[in-house]
């Protein structure tokens, strides 16, 4: 039973609530249990094709040759649909808010950059005839050398991946290609530390494996709109991304959601959408796209994996003077979510401790590998376990029991936190306490006396001096403008930051143009308007 | 080309069905056929069945037992009869694959699969075949060796003998994901004794090649001796002897090789 600790968080929820603590129906498990619970493909239309995708068998090569002629003759064909068949077949998850540059194509056309990458969509009558019409096209491949390793695709000379980042790196606010974190000075405080660790961290992919597989169907409604069942996470995400992609107002569409069968972050990428209704706009039919298993395993976008070096320096007394700290994010062929990972991962460091001096680069990497996306807390998850498996090494390595040591070195209330804001509600500590009790775990008294909200803030509150890498300062980047931009093009931005400055950012001028709102500034989207 | 499916009333008829059709395939229970055909394999074009009641028989009142192709794990489970064939019964898949696979499929399930067929080639059995000009039984090493050309044929039956004791019979499977995981390795071993010394010791294999294999310098390592702490090593350092693992999602062949040893020795000495 959920145990709300109120000495701790007197001020955390409203007693008058009447749900915590209680036994509460799901209001879809009814659905779930009896089998009575709707999904996209429980709807069987009347006329339904089926649409399935040639994918390529090279994890990097150009496209010499597609000959589709006996493909087109196979039984039950209705249409093949190529790259030049989509309307705007170049694109970024997160161009609906501004992030990042469009560098994935639908279906691709002059070459493949991971194993599995669509190249063709075909559209038959059965499953099995689009089956039949698959093996009958030939795909002459020209192999390009591969890169396979975060490390490997960051070295000059590296094979590129992605050409819309030749460097094989994300740039953020178009300049940087990695997110650094700078507080205080890590390198000096690591001179003088009593021990100092350095460890390497290595995640694999993980897949969501949902019970249900991505899918969507679209069909042809009056009004030349299109009702679209899908089992989409993100619905109205989806209906936006399809919007662009088809290059037709998102009130084309009438999309179907809300029941899915598993999403956990491997449902946002609206990759069965838009070849589905853009197989129902040019054969006027209804269209189904459903991944089978081993698609969904194995070219479904799983949790990206991540290579972290941690370098820390700890004191005889336990306390850590300084960590360092570069990750890389394997985000595969494309960007999807991983650049987002990235940025959410840089504002986490160091983790829940409060630690003086914090050095963090962390990079968005593109490689030859099926792209990486979404899943439960990605950008923190895997950081947060190597950090953990850090402090456990830690503490062995001064002696200390790791329950102590965490609790030593937690934050606390009104402490500065490296990305310069002040940490509230912490916690940590009665986390530890309350795990150290329930598993009888024996810890001394003064870590039992130990509390967040007390001692924190005063000296640990302060920002300290940090030293500024050197660095030409960048032109002003030129933003790249989408539809969904609504902004004047004259809009004034804010030039670049500099990498953080030893005091905390003042906000940054309104820009002078109109726009909708106020303007802040975000390590996402840079400078925008709210 | 829509797939057919062709139903017989007996076995020796789906068995002409699919010796003389190359396409043809038979349906069990369902789950290496239909997944196949899920995920598109176009080189199914015809399905076979048999309603042969013959084929779903269970004989395990006597010393040998029989098993028709057609007998599923779940039933495997339900006889108390077949006590010692429990473990590996229930080592496959979760309840519905146990409730649809067949001791026959089993037979042809490529790696990481085909944990039943470990066991049943520990216990020497005999696989009971119908081609297209007749019935004939086989050795099941020798069936394994030659699986790939035997897809024209259809199994009937598969049988063997009991072990004396459930000492004599052991089986483990090594998973990633318990308990129904895909096999990193499977092991079997039957080891009877006779006047205090092992006579007749098989060990089986799975995962460690290309289909089941036996651990037989493994096997002359126990031949003639008692199961003792010098003995059981020495098998287990043999135990990588004439295995060919390949890599895969759970495990790579180097990691194969390192515990094969080890998880035979812990077979052999019986710990958990």
């Amino acid at each position: 039973m959920l145990e709300l600790r109120k000495d701790i968080f007197a001020d955390e929820r409203d007693d008058n609530l009447k749900e915590i603590g209680k036994g509460t129906q799901r209001q879809d498990m009814l659905g779930h249990i009896t089998g009575t619970s709707s999904y996209f493909n429980d709807h069987k239309l009347q006329g339904m094709l089926h649409l399935k995708v040639v994918r390529s068998t090279q994890a990097h090569a150009k496209l010499r040759r597609i000959d589709t002629t006996d493909a087109e003759r196979s039984a039950g064909v209705r249409r093949i649909i190529r790259g030049t068949d989509v309307p705007v077949n170049l694109n970024t998850l997160l161009s609906l808010i501004n992030f990042g540059k469009d560098d994935e194509p639908s279906l691709a056309v002059d070459k493949v950059r991971y194993k599995g990458e669509p190249i063709l969509a075909i559209v038959a009558d059965s499953e099995r005839e689009a089956f039949e019409a698959i093996a009958k096209v030939r795909i002459d491949y020209e192999p390009l050398p591969t890169v396979f390793d975060v490390e490997d695709a960051l070295k000059p000379g590296a094979p590129v991946v992605n050409e819309t980042y030749p460097k094989n790196a994300f740039i953020y606010h178009d300049v940087y290609d990695h997110q650094r974190l700078r507080f205080g000075d890590a390198d000096a405080a690591l001179a003088n530390a009593d021990h100092v660790l350095e460890q390497r961290y290595q995640m694999s992919p993980i897949e969501h494996a949902p019970t249900e597989t991505n899918g969507a169907i679209a069909a042809p409604d009056t009004n030349g709109r299109y009702v679209v069942y899908t089992s989409t996470q993100a619905l109205f995400f989806s209906v936006d991304t399809c919007a662009k992609i088809l290059d037709v107002p998102s009130n084309t569409f009438h999309f179907i959601g809300g029941t899915v069968g598993g999403g956990f972050g491997g449902k946002v990428d609206t990759l069965t959408e838009p070849l589905a209704i853009l197989g129902a706009m040019l054969t006027g039919r209804p269209v189904r796209y459903v991944f089978g298993r081993e698609e969904e395993m194995q070219y479904g976008p799983p949790r990206g994996a991540e290579r972290i070096y941690i370098k820390d320096g700890v004191m005889r007394d336990g306390r850590i003077v300084a960590r360092k700290i570069r990750a890389y994010f394997d985000s595969g062929a494309y960007t999807r979510l991983s650049s987002y990972a990235a940025v959410k991962c840089a504002a986490h460091l160091p983790g829940p401790y409060t630690i003086p001096n914090v050095y963090g680069d962390v990079y968005c990497v593109f490689t030859n590998r099926t792209p990486a996306t979404a899943m439960r807390g990605f950008g923190v998850t895997a950081m947060d376990f190597a950090i953990e498996c850090q402090m456990d090494k830690l503490a062995n390595l001064v002696g200390m029991d790791p329950m102590e040591f965490r609790i030593l070195n937690a934050y606390r209330d009104g402490d500065m936190k490296a990305h310069r804001r002040e940490a509230k509600n912490t916690a940590l500590i009665e986390c530890v306490q309350v795990a150290a009790e329930k598993a009888k775990w024996p810890i001394r008294d003064e870590f039992r006396r130990a509390s967040s909200r007390k001692d924190g803030g005063g000296s640990r509150a302060a920002i300290p001096p940090t030293p500024t890498d050197v660095r030409a300062r960048p032109a002003a980047p030129a933003q790249q403008r989408t539809t969904y931009d609504r902004a004047p093009v004259t809009a004034t931005r804010e030039p670049p930051r500099e990498p953080p400055p030893p005091t905390p950012p003042p906000p940054p001028p309104r820009p002078a143009a109109p726009s909708h709102g106020a303007t802040r500034f975000s390590s996402v989207f840079g400078t925008r308007r709210r | 080309m829509a797939v057919t499916v062709k139903t017989f009333a007996s076995a020796s008829e789906a068995a002409g069905a699919i010796s003389s059709d190359r396409s043809a395939r038979y349906l069990g229970g369902g789950t290496l056929v239909m997944r196949a055909l899920n995920e598109g394999d176009v080189s199914i074009s015809t399905i076979v069945r048999a309603s042969d009641q013959a084929l779903s028989r269970i004989d395990a009142s006597g010393p040998r037992i029989t098993l028709g192709a057609g007998v599923t794990f779940a039933r495997i489970l339900g006889e108390r009869d077949l006590a010692f064939l429990h473990a590996p019964a229930r080592s496959i898949g979760g309840p519905a694959v146990r409730n649809m696979g067949t001791v026959g499929g089993n037979l042809f399930a490529p790696n990481p699969y085909g944990d039943f067929t470990v066991a049943l080639l520990a216990l020497d059995a005999t696989v009971a075949l119908q081609g297209g000009f007749g019935a004939r039984d086989i050795a099941i090493e020798e069936f394994l060796q030659s699986r790939e050309r035997q897809s024209g044929a259809l199994v009937l039956s598969v049988s063997c003998t009991r072990p004396a004791n459930a000492e004599a019979f052991r089986y483990r499977k090594v998973a990633r994901i318990k308990p129904k995981g895909g096999s990193v390795i499977t092991l079997a071993a039957h080891l009877p004794v006779s006047g205090g010394r092992i006579a007749g010791a098989r060990i089986a294999l799975g995962s460690m090649a290309a289909t089941q294999i036996r651990a037989k310098a493994a096997e002359r390592a126990l031949e003639g001796r008692t199961l003792d702490t010098a003995n059981i090593n020495a098998a287990a350092s043999t135990a990588i002897e004439g295995t060919s693992p390949a890599d895969n999602a759970l495990g790579s062949a180097w990691y194969r090789r390192e515990i094969v040893g080890v998880h035979l020795r812990r077979l052999l000495s019986g710990q958990e």
